[in-house]
């Protein structure tokens, strides 16, 4: 015991996450640990012994003499028994650092209880029963050089086994694009994660088109007006959720995606998933909203192949019972295209700087929280706030929309950004707050320090208190508000050490790579056989042409260029200068014909 | 001197009908040439009928057509064609061609043939449309000036290839014994050689321009009643429905010949030669009666303008709605077309009865009013110019003067007209004014010409400016050009061309002169700024004595309003009525 508290110690230095997790996971009785001749611990599972029972050291050594270091690629040790091959590594080559990836957390928890962690660190990053999509999301697997501790990948064949399948489909998705349709809701929260999922798939390499549905906003809060009779309303409601639907269906037979991926609020009844099922593509939902505050989930969680979550626990439970056939829990990210550090000018310097920020909706929670800040320099931004109060004397927007582009500027200016997680009821802090914002992200992402009330999903995300503050009280927002305004080089460390953790692990491109994983992880030969299959337009266009003829030729630079057609051909003429070439004369004239035609 | 010819006429039957006097002028022209036709697929079985010409090209587009309804076309396909069509075109090494069209595709055809002798609209190396002779860069700016315009196609088209649309007349091959064609018909319908037969077109390639069915059936009944007449239905097979309503509302239908969609172009020529009489709508048959001497009852609704595409032979008769909208502007789709309902089955059936008895074109007592109606008469002028003769003499208004201006005005701007026609002179054309229009109650005009004269008025300071600016910038560039004037003489030339454009735009009967200013400097070619300084120049100086050659005649128009003036014209023209017809 007193060798598991003292590893524990050193663990929650060097990963306090997973010095969490092992803390509330128990030694598996299944783990056995035996004594091998030589005096050193060995672990049983069932009848398998993860390390020879009579020299394991001699073994580790003997496994690693065949093991060849490659530059630039980054060791990555399958398993880890009682990391006697990881010690070997360590020793071996001194001055490399080693990723293991072990599925059992309870292993883990045996190996800390019978081995001195301390030799392993810091050079070894332990990866404990992390789900794959998220290692092949965010550890860059087509840069891994692997050592397999084979008695530990025999025992969890599953785990390795996809673990395998993301690395493939990794290496798939970087050579091809797959066609990805993006649902946007009609307005709301979600509607700039779903803009920055699609640009994020684009960065991907993927070709992406976005249902947007948020065209339509107006009109639909418009139906609001038309009537009182509840009745009728829900009629008119209906009415317009369905052509959003077909609206969707007809985009999609235009696409033929690959992929479906609707954002939480998207105007997708359970007909009209149904209906876009006849594509036979598989149809995800990501939900970043709230389970508790939004229901609605309960009518489509069943009619979606994939539901993606930024909440645990009793989220997933309810999905289940919802009949919500694959779940899978997927936190909010930053966008670093648009999150970034930006240079004020003197007069946005003058517009946004302030010693305390904050910028969202005027939630239930915030409005009584924000006024016990007053006697500080503190500027509002965000919709819903009662400009009349106090309070709304230090909102700088009248309550105006405000762009992402603005919103960056914020978060580049304060000394200190205050992020309250929305609540309806709570007085101040929700206790039991669980999910992370997109704001958690996206001011790091932008340099900007941070104040977030405590979350339990934060753990896993950020090193609290190295990368991100919190706090769990008014009190303690205005204690450290104090302290944090007094200790610049604090505050800008912490900042900048956010900021290095969300550009690595937290972007919308990681999380869309983990859905990708997640989704297409166990089907790779599948996905890998449809791409073959399938034919781009150009591809076509050019078999049309004919190999080699001076029309192939003309075509064959458009290849990758997203949604090919015979317009974006004309565009690049037009773009062009000089004399124009027999095949652009020739295009110009279809052009005409095409034109002239519809 | 041209040995290969190509004529390029993509567009419809009627505008190859209307092609045959340039064919001819050019036949006459280069007697030893050999010319060929190029049609589009949907007009090769009317090739035979035009005349002068040796070979012909047939551009074969409906078959996209079809396969595009099917889903079943690439654009890869069309491009193939395409290029082994124009090759072929390619390796009969054309030295001159005449494009008949403003489209884009036919000056890109001009641009991979390599032709070096065009005759039309072309696209340079670069692909920017163009066109040199003056007749072609008109016939760029018509379609946004139609109200103004007083020149049928026909001229246009033969003027642009400089042959004189005076010598030549629209004709068409017919087959020999065209009767013997239709024999059995005739005999089957028990028509006798002497029975008045008339013909209606009641179709048109766009169903706005369609006068309506049951208008067409009053008409066939009164033609029946009051004269006995039988009445022979043209059109292709999809206008049958047309056919058929008419047959249906039609009381005498027992006179009516269905031919919709039975006839094959030789039998139409000699149904239509038949005829005495065609009522038709703006069409390709319309086109054949004017060549073969059918008289023609036309009926001109929605685009269709009589000035720019009546029939282009003497003696017939146009109908047209005199309403403000009327034509509508190029680009414009009505949805309410009231045009069509102007014109009354009883205002056709007098006419005709009238022609009948009289031999001439006359109006009737019982026509009723005809405020909302043109009518015209096609003639032939002084100058031997096919012109439209107004025959309901209506009070005159300010676009009837300008395109009266204009119709002087052109001639003498863009081409070699034979300037020793004293018709051309200003007192002659009021003369002419004057008999086409009352101009007896014309308070209303005269100030808004006198303010529409100072305007252009101010257009020659412009234009005398502009040739300043372009003048000291073509000297700077001889000497040591600064950058900074530079730039402020462009800047100030920029502002001159935004300030005609503005003004063009505020005062649309102005906008033609400073349209085709615009026009010829969109021609101008290559990169040599001193040559471009030369050509802006004489695009201002032409520019100015157009506006100058305008002024002289809206004042002679003005002049000929003034009150003491008006009493002198009127006298004078009254003694003289008796001699124009329709009075």
């Amino acid at each position: 015991m007193h060798l598991f508290n003292e590893n524990l110690k050193l663990l929650r230095d060097h990963d306090p996450a997973l010095a969490l997790r092992v803390e509330s996971a128990r030694s598996l009785d299944a783990v056995q640990v035996i004594v091998s001749k030589d005096g050193n611990p060995v672990p049983r599972v069932g009848s398998v012994s993860l390390h020879s029972t009579y020299r394991p050291k001699d073994e580790a050594a003997r496994a690693v003499s065949e093991f060849a270091v490659k530059g630039g690629l980054q060791n990555v040790v399958y398993g880890l028994g009682f990391g006697y091959h990881v010690a070997e590594l360590l020793n071996r080559y001194y001055s490399r650092s080693v990723t293991v990836i072990e599925p059992s957390l309870e292993l883990f928890h045996a190996f800390i209880s019978a081995v001195n962690l301390k030799p392993f660190l810091p050079r070894t990053r332990f990866l404990v029963a992390e789900p794959t999509p998220k290692i092949g999301a965010r550890f860059k697997p087509e840069n891994w050089n692997i050592l397999s501790h084979l008695p530990s990948v025999r025992l969890s064949p599953d785990y390795f086994n996809r673990l395998e399948q993301s690395r493939k489909l990794a290496g798939v998705l970087k050579s091809n694009s797959l066609r990805i349709l993006v649902v946007n809701p009609i307005y709301g929260g979600s509607l700039p994660t779903a803009r920055f999922c699609a640009e994020a798939l684009k960065n991907l390499g993927h070709h992406v088109a976005s249902v947007e549905c948020d065209k339509f906003a107006e009109g639909f809060l418009s139906l609001d007006g038309i009537t009182r009779n509840k009745e009728n309303s829900q009629i008119l409601s209906t009415v317009f959720m369905n052509m959003m639907g077909d609206m969707t269906a007809a985009k999609a037979a235009d696409f033929r995606p690959d992929l479906i991926l609707a954002l939480a609020q998207a105007p997708l009844t359970p007909k009209a998933i149904q209906k876009l099922k006849v594509l036979q593509v598989p149809i995800a939902f990501w939900f970043v909203e709230d389970f508790r505050t939004l229901p609605y989930w309960k009518d489509v969680a069943s009619s979606y192949d994939h539901f993606f979550t930024f909440q645990q626990g009793e989220f997933f439970d309810q999905l289940e019972a919802h009949g919500a056939k694959s779940v899978y829990y997927l936190p909010q990210a930053c966008f670093p295209d648009i999150h970034r550090i930006h240079d004020l000018t003197p007069e946005e310097k003058k517009s946004y700087e302030a010693d305390l920020s904050f910028m969202g909706a005027a939630y239930y929670n915030r409005r009584k929280t924000f006024p016990q800040l007053l006697d500080h320099d503190i500027k509002i931004w965000g919709t819903g706030w009662e400009l009349e109060s106090s309070l709304g004397q230090r909102v700088q927007n009248e309550n105006k929309r405000v762009s992402s582009d603005e919103t960056v500027k914020i978060y580049n200016a304060a000394k200190i950004h205050l992020n309250l997680h929305s609540s309806t009821f709570h007085e101040s802090i929700n206790p039991e707050g669980d999910f992370v914002n997109p704001r958690t992200f996206e001011i790091p992402a932008c340099c900007g320090f941070q104040l977030v009330d405590q979350r339990s999903e934060l753990k896993d995300l950020f090193r609290v208190g190295e990368e991100i503050i919190t706090f769990n009280s008014v009190a303690d927002l205005r204690k450290k508000i104090a302290y944090y305004l007094e200790h610049d080089e604090e505050r800008k460390t912490i900042a900048l050490n956010g900021r290095t953790r969300v550009l690595s692990e937290h972007t919308m491109e990681h999380r869309m790579t983990e859905l990708l994983i997640y989704i297409f992880g166990d089907q790779v030969e599948a996905l890998k056989q449809r791409l073959a299959d399938r034919k781009e337009p150009l591809d076509v266009l050019i078999e049309q042409a004919g190999a080699n003829t001076e029309l192939a030729k003309f075509l064959e630079p458009f290849r990758g260029a997203p949604e090919f057609s015979l317009k974006t051909v004309i565009a690049h003429i037009a773009k062009g200068e000089g004399a124009l070439t027999k095949p652009e004369t020739l295009l110009l004239m279809v052009n005409q014909l095409v034109h002239e035609g519809k | 001197m041209a040995e290969r010819i190509l004529i390029m006429s993509l567009t419809r039957m009627g505008d190859l009908v209307q092609a045959t006097p340039l064919i001819s002028g050019m036949r006459q022209k280069y007697p030893d040439s050999v010319i060929t036709l190029m049609v589009s697929s949907d007009f090769e079985s009317f090739i035979p009928n035009i005349p002068d010409i040796d070979n012909s090209i047939v551009l074969d587009i409906r078959q996209f057509k079809k396969r595009e309804r099917e889903q079943d076309l690439s654009w890869v396909v069309i491009y193939q064609y395409l290029e082994s069509f124009l090759e072929e075109v390619k390796a009969q090494r054309f030295d001159l061609v005449v494009n008949l069209s403003h489209s884009k595709l036919s000056a890109l055809m001009i641009l991979y043939l390599g032709i070096k002798k065009v005759c039309g609209f072309l696209c340079n190396e670069t692909g920017d449309r163009m066109t040199e002779h003056p007749w072609m860069q008109y016939f760029g700016i018509e379609p946004f000036n139609r109200n103004y315009n007083p020149f049928n196609l026909v001229e246009i088209f033969t003027r642009s290839a400089d042959v004189r649309p005076e010598d030549q007349r629209i004709r068409i091959n017919v087959p020999e014994e065209p009767l013997s064609l239709i024999a059995p018909d005739l005999s089957r319908e028990a028509i006798r050689d002497d029975e008045l037969v008339i013909g209606i077109q009641a179709g048109s390639s766009i169903e706005g321009r369609r006068w309506p069915a049951s208008h067409f059936a009053e008409l066939a009944d009164s033609l029946a009643d009051g004269l006995n007449a039988r009445i022979v239905l043209f059109g292709v097979e999809s206008e049958a429905p047309i056919a058929g309503e008419i047959c249906r509302l039609a009381t005498r239908s027992e006179k009516i010949i269905n031919l919709t969609g039975k006839t094959n172009i030789p039998k139409l020529i000699a149904w239509v030669g038949r005829c005495r009489y065609l009522v038709t709508n703006d069409t390709g048959t319309m086109h054949i009666a004017a060549a073969l001497g059918t008289t023609i009852v036309g009926l001109f609704f929605a685009h269709a303008h009589p000035y720019e595409t009546g029939p282009y032979s003497p003696g017939h008769v146009l109908f047209q709605a005199r309403i403000s909208c009327a034509p509508c502007s190029y680009g414009v789709q009505c949805n309410n077309i009231v045009c069509i309902h102007k014109v009354k089955p009883h205002h056709l059936y007098s006419m005709i009865q009238a022609h009948i008895n009289a031999g001439g074109w006359n109006l009737t007592d019982d026509m009723g009013p005809l405020d909302e109606v043109n009518i015209y008469e096609t003639r032939y002028g002084n100058d031997q110019r096919l012109t439209l003769k107004p025959l309901t003499r209506h009070p005159i208004k300010l676009d009837d003067v300008f395109r009266w201006a204009y119709s002087s005005l052109w001639l003498e701007s863009l081409g070699e007209y034979d300037h020793c026609d004293n018709s051309r002179d200003e007192a002659a054309m009021v003369e002419l004014m004057w008999q086409d229009y009352d101009c007896g109650g014309i308070d209303e005009i005269v100030e808004p010409l006198r303010y529409k004269i100072e305007v252009v008025k101010d257009l020659i300071k412009l234009s005398r400016e502009g040739t300043k600016a372009t003048t000291s910038l073509i000297k700077m560039l001889h000497s040591r050009p600064s950058s900074k004037k530079m730039q402020a003489l462009g800047d100030k030339i920029s502002g001159i061309d935004e300030t005609l454009n503005q003004t063009g735009c505020a005062h649309p009967e102005i906008k033609p002169v400073i349209d085709l200013f615009v026009k010829r400097k969109e021609n101008f070619q290559g990169d040599d700024v001193v040559r471009l300084g030369k050509d802006t120049l004489r695009c201002y100086e032409q520019m100015r004595k157009e506006f100058t050659r305008l002024i002289l005649l809206l004042n002679a128009a003005e002049e000929s309003f003034a009150p003491g003036v008006i009493d002198k014209n009127q006298v004078g023209f009254d003694s003289i009525n008796a001699l124009v017809p329709g009075r």
